[in-house]
């Protein structure tokens, strides 16, 4: 009797093991087919000059190629560049609005967060056409109305090597922070009061409970914030892309753009894949740099 | 019940994941049908035609052109009843994206339209068809030569053409008469740099305060689009192609110079907004309807007809009109030369390429292919969308072919059409695809960034002109350059 209650219990937990593996399944197998198989693929085509009706072999030419690249190191430099002045600058703003905020009523909160979140759900394309019209070279372009109000001639915003990236980097610090201000205000949230109490009953001034309260407790949220935007920010694409092509000059070609360029333009798709290897490297050479350096202070 | 559910989880997790799978396929409806595909069969050795389809990828080459799909379709089902014609059709902006990755696949439509620029990089992928055997003389006969050269290659004819469309200025009637410019003799005789230079400068306007109102010359020049100013400057500067007959790099001639200095000369002189390097095609447009500009470029003969609609507009002060837009009346005008080369247009040829994928298509299949480029290239068809976009047919066919609706013309612009044309070379056949694609990637590597930066006065003339013979030097070696 016992034997037989065991054992209907062993085929219960097995079968139960069973639906388990059925649903991991579904999401292993659109992995595999999805991420795990293109990867693999691209590595398998920087390894070949890729042609539709039949490939050649040519071992490491591809990552040769690249490596004596100008165009490709400069790229790499103009998206460090990008990043460099967009991903700090776009976390410490999110994290000001969301400071500002958080001492609202829910309603009030939730209009704030739908009015910033409505640009990312806006199509690139269209964002870039209004960014386009507001960076119209001529006198009668928005920004050269603004700048002009304080006495500065027109500019040629996406025309000049001088503004080019000055112009992507300043339509990046003025979009697109609804992500990052909703994940911001979520942790606010999970603060606990009495810490706020216990720095108040110390007498701490607001600047005091930012910096030794919120800023540690939101040092998780940062990283993530952080890792994720670097991410984001090497594989710039769109905005090179739609708006000033990459030009002047080379002046804002990313590294996004120039595989596009090999593997679109050129069907160099060899050296796409190479340089698509090369930059998944090096993103996951600085996470990895920003994970030893920034994840271990995080406990509390 | 709780196992139950499980099922039931379980099965829409499996459509879930088929109906990913079915979205990655191969079978979608670019794909040629393979039940009755002529890839799929042989030679035709039976009395009766084996049926076959062919599917063709079209962007809407004029107003009513892919209005037109279904009776075209219809239309070569009654002409060749054991033929299907299957037109898929693209908007301009996917056009090369949906076909490019189509060929990547190795499974792209059997008909394609390309501009003839394009055909070197298809035929590098190996994947155009040769239509010379299946193409008799009597169709070939009914093409105009200059225009069927571009979508040859060697010896190989890897499509057909459909229109030759000159790439050239326009002007403002009104302001090109107050600058006192006799533009009826430009049309007929064309201009030197030196005269047109001058034509230009006194076409600008200023307002009391000393700024400029009116430019004397807008050419889009944004991103891309550069490329096309050079390129139609350059035709009558001495540099017709990218390499001379001899096959040597020619953008490294004083010719190439001299038409820098020239193209930033008319910057330094305010004739041409300083602001030139982000001035789109839409732009330049703008400017030209809202009177900022006396000539616009490129141009194109339909233009005259965007003018003539938005004059309507105005005169009907209807809503629609291009706002702050003018009455102008567009004037056709070739581009000027340069270092006293000859003037040469610039003969833009699109049309349709044949395609192969990845299994060799049948000898019938290849002469069905032909049959149906030949039916979208010639005859009725082409009458209509040369009508529609203002342009003389390249085909004896289309020429004699009646058409939907007829559109009034400018007299002057049609005689000063007809001089451009007749000046237009026929393309070269004889550069080999790999010096073409070297030059193609200096053109996007080197001259398209340089002469942005050159435009935005951020580097001189001379230091365009070193760089790209750096880059040539590098290309097609000491001896691979024109050196003058």
């Amino acid at each position: 009797m016992n034997q037989t209650l065991t054992k209907r219990r062993k085929l219960k937990l097995e079968s139960d093991s069973g639906w388990g593996y059925a649903f991991i399944a579904v999401a292993l197998i659109a992995f595999s087919l999805f991420t795990a198989y293109p990867v693999i693929n691209a590595f398998m085509i920087s390894l070949q000059e890729y042609r539709p009706l039949g490939s050649t072999y040519v071992g490491l030419e591809n990552f040769v190629n690249t490596f004596s690249d100008e165009l490709f190191w400069k790229a790499l430099k103009n998206t460090l560049v990008y990043t460099l002045l967009t991903v700090p600058f776009n976390i410490f703003l999110s994290f000001l609005i969301a400071i500002l905020i958080i001492p609202f009523k829910k309603r009030t909160q939730t209009i704030f967060k739908a009015v910033y979140y409505l640009p990312a759900v806006a199509s690139g394309v269209a964002l870039a056409v209004v960014w386009l019209w507001i960076f119209d070279p001529l006198k009668s372009g928005i920004a050269n109305q603004v700048v002009g109000f304080f006495g500065i001639d027109n500019q040629n915003w996406l025309g000049s090597s001088a503004t080019a990236m000055f112009s992507l980097v300043l339509m990046s610090w003025l979009s697109s922070h609804g992500t990052a201000i909703i994940i911001y205000l979520a942790a606010l949230l999970g603060i606990d009061n009495s810490y706020y109490e216990a720095a108040e009953i110390d007498g701490a001034t607001f600047l005091q409970k930012l910096w030794f309260i919120v800023v540690p407790f939101l040092k998780p949220t940062t990283l993530f914030l952080l890792v994720t935007g670097v991410i984001g920010s090497f594989q710039v694409f769109q905005n090179a892309y739609l708006m000033t092509g990459g030009g002047p000059d080379h002046a804002t070609t990313m590294v996004g753009l120039l595989i596009f360029n090999n593997a679109f333009t050129y069907f160099e798709f060899g050296e796409a894949a190479a340089q698509s290897l090369l930059l998944a490297a090096i993103i996951a050479f600085i996470a990895y740099l920003q994970f030893k350096f920034l994840g271990k202070e995080i406990e509390y | 019940m709780k196992k139950r559910s499980s099922v039931l989880t379980l099965f829409l997790s499996v459509i879930m994941m088929l109906s990913l799978l079915s979205a990655c396929g191969g079978n979608g409806n670019n794909a040629p049908d393979s039940t009755n595909s002529g890839n799929q069969g042989s030679s035709n050795s039976g009395s009766e035609l084996q049926k076959d389809t062919i599917t063709a990828l079209l962007p809407p080459v004029s107003a009513n052109y892919q209005a037109r799909f279904a009776d075209m379709e219809k239309e070569f089902n009654e002409l060749y009843p054991h033929l299907t014609l299957k037109i898929e059709p693209a908007s301009w902006e996917d056009m090369t994206q949906k076909l490019d990755t189509q060929v990547n696949a190795g499974s792209p439509p059997d008909i394609a339209w390309v501009g003839s620029t394009a055909i070197s990089k298809y035929v590098a992928l190996d994947v155009l068809l040769d239509l010379n055997a299946v193409l008799s003389d009597e169709v070939k006969a009914d093409y105009d030569e200059v225009a069927m050269k571009y979508f040859q290659l060697g010896d190989s004819q890897y499509g057909l053409p459909a229109y030759l469309a000159i790439h050239s200025i326009g002007g403002n009637k009104q302001f090109l008469e107050d600058a006192g410019i006799d533009w009826k003799n430009v049309q007929q005789n064309g201009w030197t740099y030196e005269q047109f230079r001058d034509a230009i400068s006194k076409g600008v306007v200023k307002n009391d305060k000393g700024e400029i109102t009116q430019y004397g010359f807008v050419f889009a020049t944004s991103g891309v689009t550069s490329k096309d100013y050079l390129s139609i400057m350059a035709k009558s500067a001495g540099l017709p192609d990218y390499f001379d007959e001899s096959l040597k790099y020619s953008y490294t001639s004083k010719n190439f110079l001299g038409l820098l200095e020239g193209i930033r000369q008319m910057i330094d002189d305010g004739s041409m907004p300083k602001e030139l390097s982000s001035i789109d095609a839409g732009k330049r447009w703008n400017m030209f309807l809202t009177g900022q500009t006396m000539i616009t470029g490129k141009g194109l003969a339909s233009f005259e007809n965007s003018a003539r609609l938005n004059n309507e507009k105005i005169k009907a002060n209807d809503g629609s009109a291009v706002a702050d837009s003018i009455e102008a009346e567009y004037i056709a005008l070739p581009v000027p030369t340069f270092n006293g080369a000859g003037y040469i247009p610039t003969a833009v040829v699109d049309g349709y390429i044949a395609l192969r994928g990845k299994k060799e298509p049948s000898e019938e299949h290849v002469r069905n292919i032909g049959l149906a480029i030949n039916f979208l290239s010639s005859g009725s068809i082409a009458a209509n969308y040369s009508n529609e976009l203002f342009l003389t047919p390249i085909t004896e066919s289309a020429r004699n072919a009646a058409v939907l609706e007829e559109y009034p013309r400018n007299e002057d612009n049609v005689k000063a059409d007809q001089v451009m044309m007749s000046k237009a070379v026929p393309a070269r056949t004889d550069i080999p695809t790999d010096l073409a694609a070297e030059a193609i990637k200096i053109e996007t590597e080197v001259i398209v960034p340089k002469l942005q930066a050159l435009l935005a006065n951020e580097i001189t003339p001379q230091e365009m002109y070193d760089a790209v013979k750096a880059a040539a030097i590098k290309s097609f070696g000491e001896d691979g350059i024109v050196v003058d």
